[in-house]
């Protein structure tokens, strides 16, 4: 029987580079600052490392497929690296490859580190397929909110809510991750933004107005994962572990089989309920402190609150209304600004959850910084609604 | 004069007919006054149908034929247009497959003159043959011609066989290569030449001999007849060849090109859907294609022709735009910079085509072994209580409704007339399919709506040339015009 991974693998150091329009510096320059920092942070040197899995959800943006864009880049002298990829959850997949050479006990210290170079295509929102294959025949072109939009109508429809409600609370969600992003000092958004301009933006897909939309960025994030001795001994007394990491995937169940009412995300439900089990967490509502979401859009948010067990079904809109998942509320989300403020470097993103919860756990978050925690959830979530890859990680600490 | 032809086919005739027109209208007034400080001479009454972005000749002729082939095939497939998007690579075939019709059933394509689609249903019911005919036009046209205009997109198709209750009684066919228009590889927009000569040269040179001719044929007086369906080249070209012949009988064409435009290949038999619809049992009916000549087909109805009644309904659907800019741009004739999004390109491949292309027309999935339907087909079915590899039974869902489950109208993704609505929609017998939307209602899609299948572009590569089909779905009823 499968014990899992928990305390198994520990966190020795992090890196993550400022998000946001990075007209400065390309992929490489990127990879460069988010590895160094953590380098810097482990207090290693770089010839430990063993293995390394690169995270690039969009090969053909300024970054390139395989392990060589990250290999040359960072100088990793005939290191095995592995280039993942799994849309917008390809960073936490190439978290979770690292923990898993850690774990199996093939390596003892291992590099994860995810980027993207979206702001080379020239406009606005994720770049578009071209290929042409057998989906490209019948499958619509939808835009990345069109697709999350959809969540709104249906939640909407489930629970009898009505539309203007239901948008108050999410634009909620995206003022409150604007006040955090404010504190966040590598954010791609740091303005706060007020209620009524959120409600009055333009509309991007119905019901999501611009503000309802997360920021398309520049990044880099980076991980270096060892054994609990290894940290021990590099003077980490108390170091941060993984606690559990899970990951689902849609069969086309969801797109294809008429059971699902598009309301929720089924893959979160799976991918949290496996991740639960693996850290050994009965009550997520009592015993995690923060969690770092997947808000692409405001409604998924809304929507994950429920999927992850924090809200009772029907009830995310009132929740995130009382503030419960405000910075000063009972389960902080999105502390450093989320997808929506720090921004979206897609395969970096899951890297950058990791980063909060790791910051947060050593007390390291300045302004930020939350009074007790313990226990953090990223969860990062590719592909659409009705066609996705999930995945949930709970970082914590050994002792 | 032609002879006559002494020896209609026996109770051969046009079984069953079918007519489209996409769903927006201009109004040609509202159009005419932006374009009054030219002081061009336009068409001022009436509206012309406005096919949508997705909507060609091949689209429009499938959506007009469907109700021809929902029980049996036909022995061949015509298609016929003047504005046909492919010029090799047979627009028949492609709606053959559009249709699901087995790859057995012959097809061809006829061009080059208005006239090919009733010269394609004279030779069907001459040969005795059962066939469709489907005639599809959306013909490109030049800001401040008349024919922007006057034209109109649209389509329409009959089915041929034996026992049919609109019997071919008489024809006669003339062919004159009379230059009333024209087009070419060089001049794509129809050029027009001087309304007068035309009206008084196809009345004496052509019309009226040729229907003199097959109502002879038909053993009848023009007198007797009691509708007509005439293609005329320019305005008032019936009402001339009507007193010269002595006849007193409405031509259906006419409400076609002031509600609809003229619709060029298919507007006869779309004018003669009207006429169907109108006529009594016993009465006889007048269809005549004009183009390089014309086609004089005298009709004896028996009975109700199945479709007719939709035909004439059709006319009377659909929805005003609201701006003159729109048309233009839906027309091509302009060209707004949609920015860098729109710059997208997506190649179609010859072997993905191949492979699954019937099936990706047809809209055909497959039902597992316990009766739930999916689409696309896959060797292991999306059914999570199957578990091991299947062979799918073909379910065709084109011609099913479904139910809107969620939907957004994406204002990001380029679309050549935005919002591009698109959202997941779930047929009754299992199947769930991520489509897009078309025919938006005023109010937008929500979810619960009720949708049907229409045949549109799903790509278009414009550099190469390309275009591939699918379906998108489409509110079950349309607005009454007026009411829009």
């Amino acid at each position: 029987m499968a014990t899992g991974i928990r305390d198994k693998v520990a966190i020795v150091g992090m890196g993550c580079t400022r998000f946001g329009e990075r007209w400065d510096v390309g992929a490489d320059g990127l990879m460069v600052d988010a590895f160094t920092e953590a380098l810097a942070d482990a207090g290693i040197e770089r010839a430990r490392i063993e293995a390394a899995w690169v995270g690039n959800a969009l090969d053909d943006i300024n970054v390139g497929n395989s392990a060589l864009p990250a290999a040359h880049a960072l100088r990793l002298d005939k290191v095995p690296v592995t280039r993942v990829e799994n849309m917008c959850a390809t960073g936490t997949e190439a978290l979770r490859g690292a923990a898993y050479a850690v774990a199996s006990g093939a390596v003892d210290v291992a590099l994860a580190i995810g980027v993207e170079k979206l702001k080379d295509t020239g406009y606005g929102g994720l770049p578009l397929r071209t290929k042409g294959m057998q989906n490209d025949l019948w499958m619509p072109y939808g835009s990345a909110p069109g697709t999350f939009a959809q969540l709104a109508g249906a939640y909407a429809a489930r629970h009898g809510i009505a539309a203007a409600d239901l948008k108050r609370a999410m634009a909620h969600v995206s003022w409150k991750s604007h006040q955090n992003g404010a504190l966040s000092p590598k954010a791609h958004l740091r303005g706060a933004v007020d209620m009524e301009k959120i409600l009055g933006a333009p509309l991007i897909a119905d019901p999501l107005g611009l503000f309802d939309c997360c920021g398309v960025s520049d990044g880099a994030a980076a991980a270096i994962v060892t054994t609990p001795e290894i940290a021990r001994a590099l003077g980490k007394a108390d170091p941060v572990t993984i606690k559990a990491i899970q990951l689902s995937a849609s069969n086309g169940w969801e797109m294809q089989f008429g059971a699902w009412d598009g309301a929720s995300v089924p893959n979160t439900r799976a991918a949290a309920a496996r991740a639960y089990a693996e850290a050994g967490i009965r009550d997520p509502r009592a015993e995690l402190d923060m969690t770092e979401v997947h808000d692409c859009f405001s409604i998924t948010e809304l929507v994950i609150m429920e999927d992850l067990g924090l809200s009772d079904e029907g009830r995310a809109p009132s929740d995130i209304l009382d503030g419960r998942y405000d910075a000063g509320g009972a389960i902080p989300c999105q502390l450093d600004g989320g997808l929506k403020c720090f921004g979206h470097p897609v395969g970096a993103s899951g890297l950058r959850m990791a980063y909060e919860v790791y910051t947060q756990l050593q007390g390291r978050a300045g302004e930020r910084q939350r009074s007790k925690v313990d226990l953090g959830l990223t969860h990062n979530l590719g592909g659409s609604p009705f066609n996705s890859v999930a995945a949930v990680a709970i970082l914590g600490r050994l002792n | 004069m032609p002879d006559p032809v002494t020896a209609p086919a026996e109770a051969f005739g046009i079984a069953a007919l079918g007519g489209y027109l996409p769903l927006l209208r201009l109004d040609r007034k509202a159009a005419s006054r932006e374009l009054a400080w030219s002081g061009l001479p336009m068409p001022r009454t009436g509206t012309r149908s406005v096919a949508d972005w997705d909507e060609d000749a091949l689209t429009m002729a499938v959506e007009a034929a469907r109700p021809l082939c929902a029980e049996n095939a036909p022995e061949a497939l015509r298609f016929a247009s003047t504005s046909a998007h492919f010029t090799d690579r047979a627009q028949s075939g492609i709606a053959l497959d559009a249709l699901a019709l087995p790859r057995t059933v012959r097809t061809s394509d006829a061009a080059n003159s208005r006239r090919v689609a009733t010269s394609a249903l004279l030779d069907a019911l001459l040969g005795r043959r059962d066939e469709i005919i489907t005639a599809g036009e959306q013909r490109p046209t030049q800001p401040g011609s008349a024919a922007q205009l006057a034209f109109g997109d649209g389509a329409a198709a009959v089915r041929t066989g034996p026992g049919a209750p609109a019997r071919l009684a008489g024809h006669a066919s003339l062919s004159h290569d009379l230059v009333d228009r024209y087009t070419s590889r060089e001049h794509p927009f129809s050029y027009p030449y001087e309304e007068r000569f035309v009206r008084d040269v196809a009345v004496a040179e052509v019309l009226v001999p040729v229907i003199r001719a097959a109502c002879a044929a038909a053993g009848i007086a023009p007198a007797q007849l009691a509708h007509v369906a005439v293609h005329e080249p320019v305005g008032a070209t019936w009402r001339a060849a009507a007193k010269a012949l002595g006849c007193k009988a409405p031509n259906h064409c006419e409400a076609v090109s002031d509600m609809a435009g003229d619709l060029g290949a298919a507007h006869a038999l779309f004018g003669l859907g009207l006429a169907l619809d109108t006529c009594e049992v016993g009465e006889y009916v007048l269809l005549v294609g004009f183009g390089s000549g014309a086609d004089a087909l005298v009709l004896e109805v028996t009975g109700p022709v199945p479709g007719a009644s939709a035909t004439a309904a059709a006319l009377k659907e659909g929805q005003v735009l609201a701006g003159y800019s729109r048309f233009l741009s839906l027309t091509g004739s302009v060209e707004l910079d949609w920015g860098m999004r729109a710059e997208f390109e997506q190649k179609a491949q010859a072997t993905v085509l191949e492979r699954v292309g019937r099936d990706m027309i047809g809209f055909i999935g497959g039902r597992d072994s316990t009766g739930n339907v999916q689409f696309p087909k896959s060797s292991f079915p999306v059914n999570p209580a199957l578990t091991e590899v299947e062979t799918l039974e073909d379910v065709r869902l084109a011609d099913l409704e479904a139910t809107v489950v969620s939907v957004t109208a994406d204002r990001l993704n380029f679309s050549p007339d935005p919002p591009f609505d698109f959202g997941l929609v779930q047929f009754d017998n299992g199947a769930r399919v991520l489509m897009e939307m078309v025919n938006r209602p005023a109010e937008g899609f929500r979810v619960g709506d009720r949708v049907r299948m229409r045949l549109r572009i799903k790509s278009q590569n414009r550099r190469l040339g390309f275009r591939t089909y699918f379906w998108k779905a489409a509110p079950l009823a349309r607005p009454v015009l007026g009411d829009a």
